[in-house]
């Protein structure tokens, strides 16, 4: 082979080396390596209320916390947890996927419930006042009402609130 | 280089190679719509596309030694033949069975044709070099032009008549080889010499192989991330896999600047690898960021295919035997890449798809929308995940109707994008180990192309 035929012969190997070295450096420099989906958190890590203003802000933490603290007592993601509780069907599918039995989930969503209110009073949204008979409450009622609250706290806090009538300002601020 | 009088032959030879291989990927992009059509599962579908590969690899060198001995021409003429009817089987087939069986048929019809083909065209255009030129680079074109052209027919007409098409041109293309099979029947001489063919070129085959497992998962992966991952139409991923064709046209302009077949081997394999590596590597869901890898692969594999097609030929006799040899090892490969890579991207995307759903979930339970509106989308999304039936969905019909408060409204379309990226991030990752593990085989025919004999052309 003559030595032009030799160099054309490197310069084309060398120009698909180069080739794809830049392309492969170039998507990995924008982000390729790492373009899946996000990974969820850990539910065990407590996660900071941020500056709740309005008792539906105030619920939806709460609700988050609640799932939180639920999922990491399974030892399941917060989200995987979210997907089965709103129905009856996907709390049984989920119950049956990772085979848990109704007292051990029933014990959770309690468990979760009260890490919520903990996180609550950490974040000064909750009076302690209001935070001890709440732990007895949620000790005490049904699973489905427990779930429920889990689900819409905000609409949950709503009718506390309409029941207590006047006291419900009173609500408001010992949650505020 | 051919005569005036024989350049109609040496068109028909060229186009009758180039759609005999484009059927082995041309079907790609019909899939969805075959597998809508006739009920039939994801698995069964896909049978389309490995049967008629599997019955090429398998019939290739057979059908050879069978275009010898029947004469070239007479098996040429007869392979068309069977090819163009199976082709008007499979286009009025009403179930899967029916049509996999006829792609069966036309493999063995296309199997005939190709390998006698081969042995035709050293005659017709004066030099066995010559000859294995335009036999590697029509069935270069034919395997990038096929899915592209497939997916327009589907898109434009139906997926009947990617077959139907078939049938006129292979009967043209039978035309100019019918006087040579007349002259056989005529003089009752067959021209090529019955002379036993030696042991194929083992290290030049065994990388086609692999080159083609890298190819087909390349195309077979790319449209499924499209259409399925990314949910373009059919006509649309063909526009976009056409580029793979138009970069492997202006990758067949540098062949014949580089004489060593090896260096064109090595440069066309490392950038089909390095095309592959970069489609696994997709930092965003963008049609256009398929568009470099595409144009890497479609010079690599312009290169590469011919390039290891001529070393495995030359110096080699009888022709078709060896071309036979081809055929077979590259369609091996196509199968053997299929049936390796899709039970590992089945399982990614089912993985990612969940992952996409709880990340999405994260995304929905953060937002900052209203509890109540929070649980209305919830249930809507749920609805529409279970409506799509195990696919990528799409999230966008969810979000109808928008809130009209503008406050409420921006909060949604913001939730809708944030949810959809995390579906998109899903469906375009689900690819990236089967992309990886191609372009790694792709890599990994460095060795059998490093141990090849040099062949300087």
């Amino acid at each position: 082979m003559s030595a032009n035929a030799n160099f054309r012969s490197q310069l084309l190997v060398g120009g698909a080396i180069l080739a794809s070295i830049v392309l492969v450096g170039a998507y990995l420099a924008a982000g390729g390596s790492s373009y899946a989906p996000d990974k969820t958190r850990d539910p065990c890590v407590h996660r900071a209320w941020t500056n709740p203003g309005s008792l539906q802000e105030i619920a939806q933490q709460f609700s988050l916390s609640a799932l939180d603290g639920a999922a990491c007592e399974l030892g399941v993601s917060r989200e995987a947890l979210a997907q089965a509780l709103p129905t009856e069907e996907g709390r049984e599918r989920f119950r049956e996927q990772y085979d848990i039995g109704t007292e051990e989930f029933a014990k959770a969503i309690r468990a979760g419930l009260l890490r919520a209110i903990e996180d609550a009073e950490d974040a000064n949204a909750l009076s302690p006042l209001i935070a001890a008979p709440l732990r007895a409450t949620i000790e005490d009622i049904p699973l489905d009402q427990a779930i429920e609250l889990i689900d819409d706290a905000s609409s949950a806090f709503e009718t506390f609130q309409g029941f207590l009538g006047p006291a419900g300002d009173l609500l408001e601020e010992l949650f505020g | 280089m051919a005569t005036e009088s024989a350049r109609p032959r040496v068109a028909a030879l060229a186009l009758a190679v180039g759609i005999v291989l484009a059927d082995s990927s041309i079907v790609v992009l019909a899939l969805p719509e075959i597998y809508r059509e006739l009920d039939t599962s994801v698995a069964g579908v896909t049978w389309v596309l490995i049967s008629f590969n599997l019955v090429m690899a398998l019939a290739a060198v057979p059908a050879a030694h069978l275009a010898r001995r029947v004469g070239p021409g007479r098996a040429a003429a007869v392979g068309l033949a069977v090819f163009a009817g199976a082709g008007l089987a499979c286009g009025v087939a009403d179930n899967l069975s029916t049509l996999i069986l006829a792609r069966c048929v036309q493999a063995l019809g296309g199997a005939v044709a190709v390998t006698a083909a081969l042995e035709l065209l050293p005659a017709t255009v004066g030099s066995e070099r010559e000859a294995t030129r335009v036999w590697a680079s029509a069935g270069a074109t034919g395997a990038a032009l096929g899915p592209a052209v497939g997916g327009l027919l589907t898109e434009l007409v139906s997926w009947q008549s990617i077959f139907l098409i078939q049938v006129p041109i292979a009967l043209a293309a039978a035309v100019p080889i019918l006087a040579v099979a007349k002259h056989e029947m005529a003089t009752r001489v067959i021209e090529t010499e019955l002379r036993p063919a030696g042991r194929p070129h083992v290290a030049a085959n065994i990388a086609l192989a692999m080159v083609s497992a890298a190819i087909a998962a390349a195309l077979f992966l790319l449209v499924l991330l499209l259409i399925e991952g990314w949910r373009l139409s059919p006509i649309g991923a063909a526009i976009v896999v056409s580029v793979m064709p138009l970069a492997a046209f202006a990758g067949s302009r540098l062949g014949p600047l580089v004489p060593s077949a090896k260096a064109r081997a090595a440069a066309g394999a490392i950038l089909v690898s390095g095309g592959l590596a970069g489609l696994a590597l997709l930092p965003k869901a963008e049609v256009a960021l398929t568009v470099p890898p595409q144009i890497l692969i479609g010079i690599g594999l312009s290169l590469v295919l011919s390039a290891l097609t001529e070393t495995a030929l030359s110096g080699r006799a009888p022709q078709a035997i060896h071309g036979g040899w081809t055929i077979s090892a590259r369609h091996a490969g196509v199968v053997l890449g299929l049936l390796a890579l899709t039970p590992i991207f089945t399982a990614d995307i089912a993985q990612q798809r969940d992952d996409a759903i709880d990340a999405g979930t994260a995304v929905l339970l953060d937002s900052k929308v209203t509890p109540l509106l929070k649980l209305e989308l919830a249930g809507r999304i749920s609805n529409q995940l279970d409506g799509e039936k195990g696919k990528v969905p799409t999230i966008g019909p969810a979000f109808k109707p928008l809130p009209d408060d503008p406050e409420e409204r921006a909060q949604v379309e913001t939730l809708r994008d944030e949810l959809q990226d995390q579906l998109d991030r899903g469906a375009t990752h689900a690819f990236s180990p089967s992309f990886g593990l191609a372009a790694l085989i792709g890599l990994l025919a460095l060795i059998p192309i490093g141990l090849s004999r040099r062949v300087d052309l």
